[in-house]
């Protein structure tokens, strides 16, 4: 079976390589970089920028920790971004090696569909080949959505992209858009040393978060002094050519004016859906310009699947992943169905956040009698000798059936620490069956232990109420 | 002790009342609780608050704690040196380590409040 894949993003190239281990000749078709978004303008390029930045964060309060300094303690950006660099370029390359190792044929250029068994590729050399296929797995991912009355230019008026390979600290930012990746962008550029002033649209920040978290990531941005304003519009945006301005000047629709060396836009991610033949064998799209999927990753044409951002959903590497195998797998003749009932995300500010399943307001909206447990990061003795107290954990129970149902955590590691509540979730787990497992002492885990606990009422180390 | 020209709200913050203008600040007994105080998330100039709701937050090493206005009003004044360094609340709570004036609304309200000796008697029967 010949399978042809479009985008070498986190979907396309697990999709690739999945197939290519039940037996398929996979073609895989890459217009940038393999990797994607995820690999080269998002999760692992911010993160090892989250990473430089806590390392100057750490040692900028070594004294905190008994140790002396001798010396000052700078950031360098270009060894910044040449770490960063580094670190992209050798997961690239990993995936190349995995593609090599399984035989998949990776094509570098534009792909487009012309029928369900022809995909043409545009090659950067400017020839075309036309690859015959079986199958299609359309997985072109998505790009950062400009404001089209200020649209990026990549020196002044930057995407998430332009962020990325800045190439000196601005004295000041703008960003527009406090989801994701604009509180990401401000932790880091605020700890490098640029004044930080966010502007949202919504009522909170990551407002697709729990309102508890955002209250407290709120007050953790205030901490830093990076000010925020929530419930704002933006009205118009002036100064392009900042030399001669003094900036870029931001009006917001409340009659405030802001100014800042650099306007970072962070508004939410367009949808890759456009000019890849999608048309012309006449693939079904949704109002936004998803491509309709069904469970089984399945579009409306026989032998044309569609998986991660293109999908619409929630944006998220590791469900494109998921999808990717869920796809590959019945391509391959192997049926299987996506399950998103389990999702666990992350956001890497400082503090981290993690979350899975229902927040609160959702669990209430859709009728569940629900019980809550919180627990602060601040009364654990791990936190206290890591030096990073701030933050909880709450854990959203269903008060009928005691299942946990939600969990959020903002605080240190909580990427990582979600992960207890995802698998309690997807487990069917009990708030109790959480609480009475034993949890390592001293760890940052025992935070979920006492959340469970304090569902009931329970919490050991909580003052009684 | 806690001193007897303030009078004090069961939310163990204390008001010093001069006309319209009202000291606010966290009690004595309060600021022991809560050990080491680290953060303090403080209220805007301009904004509103009511009595018996939250004006603030307070982090210390131990716990996260709301600020209960102790009276109704407007921010017109907040000690902005506890931005820098909250751990003022701990060393001087009645003094130097006030949180905001408030401009109020009635001042009736504070006739409502507690004196010291019923403050005393409060914490303790809180304690028991």
């Amino acid at each position: 079976m010949k399978l042809t894949i479009i985008g070498a993003g986190p979907g396309g190239y697990v999709a690739a390589l999945k197939a290519a281990q039940l037996g398929a000749q996979v073609t895989v078709i890459e217009d940038t970089e393999v990797g994607g978004t995820c690999l080269n303008r998002g999760c692992i390029p911010t993160k090892a920028l989250v990473a430089s930045s806590e390392a100057l964060h750490k040692a900028k309060n070594l004294e905190e920790f008994g140790i002396e300094v001798t010396g000052d303690i700078n950031p360098n950006l270009s060894k910044i971004m040449e770490r960063k660099n580094k670190v992209v370029s050798t997961q690239v390359k990993g995936i190349r090696s995995l593609f090599k190792s399984w035989g998949v044929n990776l094509i570098e250029g534009r792909g487009m569909i012309l029928t369900p068994e022809k995909v043409e590729v545009q090659k950067k050399d400017n020839t075309t080949e036309i690859i015959e296929t079986d199958k299609i797995i359309v997985a072109t991912g998505s790009r950062p959505a400009q404001i089209p009355i200020f649209p990026f230019d990549g020196e002044h008026i930057l995407s998430s992209d332009d962020a990325l390979n800045i190439k000196s600290i601005p004295k000041s930012l703008i960003i527009i858009g406090a989801g994701v990746i604009g509180c990401e962008f401000a932790c880091i550029f605020k700890e490098l040393g640029t004044e930080v002033t966010m502007v949202e649209m919504m009522p909170r920040a990551v407002s697709t978060e729990d309102p508890e978290i955002s209250e407290i990531i709120e007050k953790e941005l205030k901490k830093k002094k990076i000010k925020l304003m929530t419930g704002v519009k933006v009205e118009k945006v002036e100064g392009h050519k900042a030399e001669e301005n003094g900036g870029i000047h931001v009006y917001l629709a409340d009659g405030k004016e802001l100014v800042a060396e650099k306007l970072l836009v962070s508004i939410g991610r367009a949808l890759n859906t456009e000019n890849i033949g999608l048309e012309a064998v006449g693939i079904k799209k949704g109002a936004r310009g998803e491509i309709l999927v069904n469970e089984k990753m399945e579009t409306n044409i026989e032998g044309i699947y569609a998986i991660g951002d293109v999908t619409g959903g929630i944006l998220l590497a590791h469900t494109a992943s998921k999808q990717g195998i869920v796809a590959a797998s019945n391509a391959c003749g192997k049926e299987k169905r996506y399950d998103s009932s389990v999702v666990p995300a992350a956001i890497f500010t400082s503090p981290e956040i993690g979350s899975v399943g229902l927040r609160e307001h959702q669990a209430k909206d859709k009728g569940i009698n629900i019980k809550t447990g919180h627990f602060q990061f601040r009364a654990l003795g791990k936190a206290h000798a890591m030096g990073e107290i701030a933050g909880m954990i709450k854990i959203v129970a269903d008060a009928d059936t005691d299942k946990v149902i939600g969990v959020h955590i903002i605080g240190p590691h909580a990427s990582d620490l979600v992960h207890e509540g995802a698998l309690a979730i997807k487990a069917g787990l009990t708030v109790k069956e959480v609480a009475d497992m034993i949890h390592a002492h001293p760890t940052l885990a025992e935070g979920l232990m006492e959340a469970a606990e304090d569902v009931h009422g329970e919490a050991i180390h909580a003052p009684k109420k | 002790m806690n001193p007897d020209n303030i009078k004090y709200h069961k939310e163990h913050t204390w008001v010093k009342a001069s006309g319209k203008k009202a000291t606010v600040g966290i009690t004595d007994y309060a600021q022991d609780a809560l050990g080491d105080i680290v953060y303090i998330d403080l209220p805007e100039v301009d904004t509103t608050v009511e009595a018996n709701t939250e004006m603030s937050e307070i982090e210390s090493t131990k716990a996260t704690s709301a600020v209960i206005a102790p009276v109704s009003g407007t921010i017109i004044e907040v000690n902005e040196k506890l931005a820098d360094s909250p751990e003022i609340i701990n060393e001087d709570p009645y003094g130097k380590g006030w949180i905001a004036v408030i401009e109020m609304d009635n001042e009736s309200e504070v006739d409502d409040l507690m004196d010291a000796g019923d403050y005393e008697r409060y914490i303790e029967e809180e304690a028991k």
